[in-house]
């Protein structure tokens, strides 16, 4: 059973790494805080009394089903709000598409301020970022839950709700589709 | 995965720790804010003996939901069978008394053997008790 120092040890541990997986899902930090607080309390109120070793497992879990939610709630207020304000989905997608230009164009602002070093290399983790966010979702949550959050392959599978060659077989596409990506903006890590 | 696809995970994930570091003030105050909330929500450690009294009515009278919902279906169900196995006692009770009446007006030499075998003789039977 996880004490209360352990239970905050882990969520300390997996916090920030938590935060940039929604990120990379939802793509808007308010949003992103907010699922990990939910996945967070979820987490604390139903499974609390687990033994440490299954946090882990069950956190990742609850994020990708917080996250679903998440999603499943968009697509309710999109229709409305399409159904009231005569705006269709196309537009919604079409802002998507602005913030990420808008976040291309913050490198270049970044950059400017920074030593040439620094800049190359903040620039170098920022696509390998949006690299990372463009990936199908289940070959995202299978490559970050492997080799991000440090958990093995069983353990993937059984908060991804699939079998153990499933997770192998994201893992493995994320891989290469990142490593095809980065080679083609001739990125070398 | 073979040995470069591995290397190659690795250092991404080298990077994205690199990036961690990188996050402002305000998203770590909030991510600590939100760790403080969830555990004082912690779901609460049942006591020693509060769990040992709970094995102990798991034996036969721990009432959970789904138990309760079973005892829903099967008290009805008990009901039917014994309402239903009253009902026949006391339909071969009366049929019992019936044959034991007749039997005893043939001992008494009141009736002719034959008239087991009369049809109508019930009918006169029950004629009988009417008028008495």
């Amino acid at each position: 059973m996880a004490t209360d120092k352990e239970l905050n040890d882990f969520l300390a541990n997996v916090e920030r790494r938590a935060f940039k997986q929604a990120v990379y899902a939802v793509r808007k930090d308010e949003s992103a805080l907010d699922i990990v607080q939910d996945a967070m309390i979820k987490l604390a109120e139903k499974y609390g009394d687990k033994p440490a070793a299954e946090l882990p497992m069950l956190f990742q879990r609850i994020l990708q089903t917080t996250i679903l939610d998440y999603f499943r709630r968009e697509k309710v207020r999109n229709t409305w709000v399409s159904l009231f304000s005569g705006l269709g989905r196309r537009g919604g997608e079409d802002e998507e598409f602005d913030i990420l230009e808008a976040y291309e164009a913050e490198e270049g602002s970044a950059a400017a301020e920074s030593t040439m070093d620094q800049a190359e290399r903040a620039q170098t983790l920022r696509l390998i970022e949006a690299e990372i966010q463009k990936l199908p979702t289940r070959q995202r949550e299978a490559f970050l839950m492997r080799y991000w959050q440090d958990m093995d392959v069983a353990e993937t599978a059984a908060a991804m709700g699939c079998s153990e060659g499933s997770v192998k077989t994201h893992c493995s596409r994320a891989t290469h589709t990142l490593a095809d990506a980065l080679r083609a903006k001739g990125i070398k890590l | 995965m073979n040995t470069d696809d591995i290397n190659l995970a690795y250092k991404l994930r080298h990077a994205l720790n690199e990036n961690l570091d990188a996050l402002p003030a305000s998203t770590t105050e909030r991510l600590a804010a939100a760790r403080a909330l969830a555990l004082s929500r912690k779901k609460a450690d049942a006591p020693a003996g509060q769990r040992k009294g709970g094995r102990f009515f798991d034996l036969g009278f721990h009432l959970s939901g789904a138990g309760l919902g079973r005892l829903g279906v099967a008290i009805p169900l008990l009901a039917l069978v014994f309402g239903l196995g009253g009902l026949y006692q006391y339909e071969q009770q009366q049929r019992i008394a019936e044959l034991a009446e007749l039997d005893a007006a043939v001992l008494a030499d009141e009736l002719p053997l034959t008239a087991y075998l009369d049809h109508g003789f019930n009918a006169y039977l029950e004629s009988q008790q009417r008028q008495q």
